[in-house]
């Protein structure tokens, strides 16, 4: 019997306060952290921002999941700070604050990439925190509402339902070959593996098409909607809130340039050169330890 | 008699980009109620028939059709499926391809969304109708976790939801395991029985058809060439193993107690029954 | 009779207490089995979907190993081994062709395995000209595996491992989906290769099947093997039936009802039933082919 493959970000089942909430009304706030991160380089709001959704996910019971779901920033933070302190993306002058041996480590580049990963943590989180409390049907039933075209709609839906389908099937395929000597596990060697795959996807297309139309779908009539997604005045409180906060501290911030604490904010050169050789130890680890890895397949 | 509740009236039937015709002059009748059983090598036609029931071929599937195909009254190449699937539901041999949604209360709800029945409506119907495929409480259940013979089983609820007299199915059984076998083939009996429903089975399975179905339909290269009761055309061994086609074991035992051993000369057992007592008969005739 | 102990030939398939866990979930699909298949032996594995079955055959050519025990094949302990390493061993047909063709033309999909396993070119030659011979395939042989009809991509997959002799074979529900006359063709298959000395391994839940071409049946529930026994003796254990939810070939059942509580047979065949009734009712066969059938 074969294993359904469990995708590592699906929704927990719950009925918390956020579970509750309507999913457009999570939307606003997912939407709004992205513009709000992205309009400002002040990273103390970066980073309160990050603070509060993280302190959602234990109202919402999933902090477990969304921490296993975090460790994807080790290699993306470790690698971000690094890269950042030797080579800052921000125009020059950049101010030397240390060295490692010929390697220049610029201070103005860790506060660089604190805000980038700033951004990303902040958006990540709470975008996790969505997704982890909402029927991805409900979503996509409000989309509905919002006017978002049924086939696209179903589209994205079924894309979302397929995916551990397909793991499956590529998991079976590469067995088979695997079971025929196939040699080699590289992407030049698999990739013939994927004829297979393709067939496999043409003909549940067909057949789920045919499927799909014999239960009328394509009718042009007036469809109605099994699941209901109700917008109590609660929901329309926490949407507009978010909305009005969001637009409030990020017009604010425009106006003052990024609102970069660049100045305000001077690391010492002891603390660039630590970060410095601990992000870029670990990000070495992981290149290495996944090298290792995929000799040993 | 009733008026039939499907006909086929000399229909021709060639899939755009072959030359062969999949169906050949097909003429067929089949009353509201029957459970019907069609056989047939793969290749033989089986599917293309079913998919003209529902109107599948040729209004979504093109190609050449002649002749005409009427169930309940409509013809099948005027309307298109989706008008069809009020009238007929089919479901496929792999289960897994005709799920599409995230729990079984929606995989349901697919067809009446589409067909715009209102939400109370639904609340009522999809409860009853997993009820009615021993799927009760399954709501929430996603269809992709569920077990082969269930997911078979949600695929059939998912067009009985919309009410249809005809139910095809196609190979229903060919991915499951005996546990799935039983479990469908006792509900399709269920619905044909105590429904009235309009059955027709595609199937390999010759010992479970020869219980069930009322009709025996058997293609070959396209071609009906033979039509009866499971009685009729089971009876006739020695043409379905020219066929390459199975018999129920018991029919084939006894036309290897007849022709080998002169030892069977009445009516040739269909299903295990008959055929133990008429074995006890002869061995009781013999021992005493 | 020799003494299989005094032979160095090892077992096909010698597994002690193999357990499966999966890695992730703590879900067990395997729970301490142990299984002894001598060289040449045709057995079947029959169970419920969940049972175990597909586990259990995955260990045989490494495609899971075990999270405790061993699985030793042909003297090779799987474990230790690639799957490509024990592909010139054990042969596994999976189910669905689908998932196993993927080259341009049915020769070339005949030649793949044969060829990874470091057969020669002279000799894939051979054995691609042998298979395509036995499986009727002429004619298809430069077309794509896809552009042919089911049941000859069936018979191609079947083929594709073949061509590569291994000494063990597993068919993983080798009829499912196909007519009888394929059907047909795969159990003449599983019998030739059990002529040569091939050892064959089908999972199945297809009775009829079994009982024409399997001498031992290993029936799983519920991650283990609850029995191991002539397909005879497991038709005729209504318990173990009813506990697995199977049901015996119906000629079986017929026989069941009828000769064997009077010590005739547990008929696997009609023919078997045909020729036991008439020689208790005192008749004689018109010809001699059908009684010959039965002694196998």
């Amino acid at each position: 019997m074969s294993m359904q493959a469990a995708l590592p970000i699906a929704m927990i089942p719950g009925n918390s306060i956020i579970h509750r909430i309507n999913p457009l009304a999570k939307l606003v706030w997912v939407v709004g952290y992205v513009v709000l991160a992205f309009s400002t380089q002040n990273i103390v709001i970066l980073y309160s921002m990050a603070v509060f959704a993280f302190i959602l996910a234990p109202i919402a019971g999933v902090t477990k999941p969304l921490l296993k779901a975090c460790l994807i920033l080790v290699p993306v933070g470790s690698s971000l700070l690094a890269l950042q302190i030797i080579a800052p993306a921000v125009e020059r002058p950049w101010t030397e604050v240390a060295s490692l041996g010929p390697l220049p480590l610029y201070g103005d580049g860790l506060y660089y990439g604190f805000v980038l990963l700033g951004r990303i943590v902040a958006s990540l989180i709470i975008a996790l925190v969505m997704v982890m409390t909402t029927h991805p049907s409900d979503l996509f039933t409000s989309f509905a509402k919002l006017k978002v075209p049924y086939t696209l709609n179903f589209m994205l839906a079924m894309t979302l339902q397929l995916i551990p389908v397909f793991q499956r099937e590529v998991g079976i395929i590469l067995s088979a070959q695997k079971s025929r000597g196939m040699k080699g596990t590289g992407f030049a060697a698999v990739l013939p593996s994927f004829v297979p795959v393709f067939v496999g996807a043409i003909e549940r297309v067909q057949q789920l098409s045919i499927s799909l139309e014999s239960r009328g779908f394509g009718s042009n009539g007036v469809k109605t909607s099994y699941r209901q997604v109700r917008g109590r005045p609660s929901d329309w409180v926490v949407g507009i809130v978010g909305a009005l906060v969001v637009a409030g501290l990020s017009t604010y911030s425009i106006m003052r340039g990024t609102w970069s604490l660049a100045g305000e904010i001077q690391f010492s050169s002891v603390f660039v050169f630590v970060t410095f050789l601990i992000s870029a130890t670990i990000f070495a680890g992981i290149i290495l330890a996944a090298i290792l890895f995929s000799f040993k397949k | 008699m009733s008026d039939p509740i499907i006909s086929f009236t000399d229909v021709t039937y060639t899939y755009a980009g072959t030359d062969e015709p999949a169906l050949h002059s097909i003429s067929l009748e089949i009353q509201p109620g029957e459970y019907v059983a069609v056989l047939g090598l793969n290749g033989a036609g089986k599917t293309t028939l079913g998919l003209c029931v529902n109107g599948v071929v040729p209004t979504m599937l093109g190609g050449e059709l002649t002749g005409t195909v009427l169930v309940g009254g409509l013809d099948v190449s005027e309307y298109p499926v989706r008008e069809m699937s009020k009238l007929v539901g089919m479901v496929f041999d792999n289960p897994e391809f005709q799920m599409s949604q995230m729990s079984a209360a929606e995989e349901v709800a697919l067809g009446l969304e589409n067909a715009g029945v209102p939400y109370e409506e639904m609340r009522r119907i999809i409860p009853e109708t997993l009820e009615l495929v021993g799927l009760g409480g399954f709501e929430e259940r996603s269809p992709l976790g569920l077990s082969g013979g269930q997911q078979q089983r949600l695929a059939i609820a998912a067009v009985l939801a919309m009410k249809p007299q005809i139910l095809i199915m196609d190979e229903p059984t060919s991915n499951l395991d005996p546990i799935g076998k039983q479990e469908v083939f006792d509900m399709a009996a269920k619905l044909n029985r105590e429904r009235g429903m309009t059955v027709i089975v595609i199937e390999h399975e010759v010992e479970v058809m020869a219980r069930y179905a009322d009709r025996v339909i058997v293609l070959d290269a396209g071609r009906i060439v033979m039509n009866g009761t499971p009685q009729e055309i089971f009876s006739r061994v020695d043409e379905l193993d020219a066929l390459k086609l199975r018999v129920p074991e018991s029919a084939a035992l006894a036309r290897v107690l007849g022709s080998e051993y002169g030892l069977w000369k009445g009516q040739v057992p269909i299903t295990t029954e008959p055929a133990v007592s008429a074995i006890n008969e002869l061995l009781g005739a013999k021992n005493a | 009779m020799p003494d299989s102990t005094t032979t160095d030939v090892p077992l096909a398939i010698d597994i002690r207490d193999a357990r499966y866990v999966y890695p992730t979930g703590n879900v067990v699909a395997l729970g301490g089995v142990d299984l002894k298949v001598e060289r040449g032996e045709i057995i079947g594995i029959i169970g419920q979907n969940g049972s175990g079955k597909t586990t259990l055959t995955k260990l045989f050519n490494g495609l899971l190993k075990p999270t405790s025990g061993s699985v030793i094949i042909n003297g090779i302990d799987a474990a230790k081994h690639t799957v490509q390493q024990m592909a010139a061993h054990v042969g596994y047909v999976f189910q669905n062709p689908n998932h196993q063709l993927f080259a341009r033309t049915v020769q070339a999909e005949l030649e793949f395995g044969p060829r990874n396993i470091g057969v020669t070119e002279d000799d894939i030659a051979v054995r691609v000209a042998e298979a395509v011979e036995f499986f009727g395939l002429q004619d298809v042989i430069e077309e794509h595996p896809y552009r042919v009809s089911f049941p000859i991509r069936k018979l191609v997959g079947i083929a594709s491992i073949v061509a590569m002799r291994p000494s063990i074979i597993i068919f993983d529900e080798p009829s499912t989906g196909q007519d009888h006359n394929t059907t047909q063709i795969i159990n003449d298959l599983m019998r030739r290769l059990r002529e040569e000395g091939t050892t064959v391994v089908c999972v199945s839940h297809d009775m009829p099947l079994l009982a024409d071409v399997v001498e031992r049946v290993i029936v799983m529930k519920n991650t283990e093997i609850i029995a191991d026994a002539t397909p005879r003796e497991v038709f005729a254990d209504k318990a173990l039936m009813a506990r697995t939810n199977l049901q015996a070939p119906q000629v079986t059942e017929i026989a069941l009802q009828t000769v064997v509580p009077f010590g005739g047979p547990v008929a696997l065949t009609p023919a078997e039933l045909a020729a036991d009734i008439a020689s208790r009712v005192g008749r004689k066969a018109k010809t001699a082919s059908p009684a010959a059938e039965v002694a196998s």
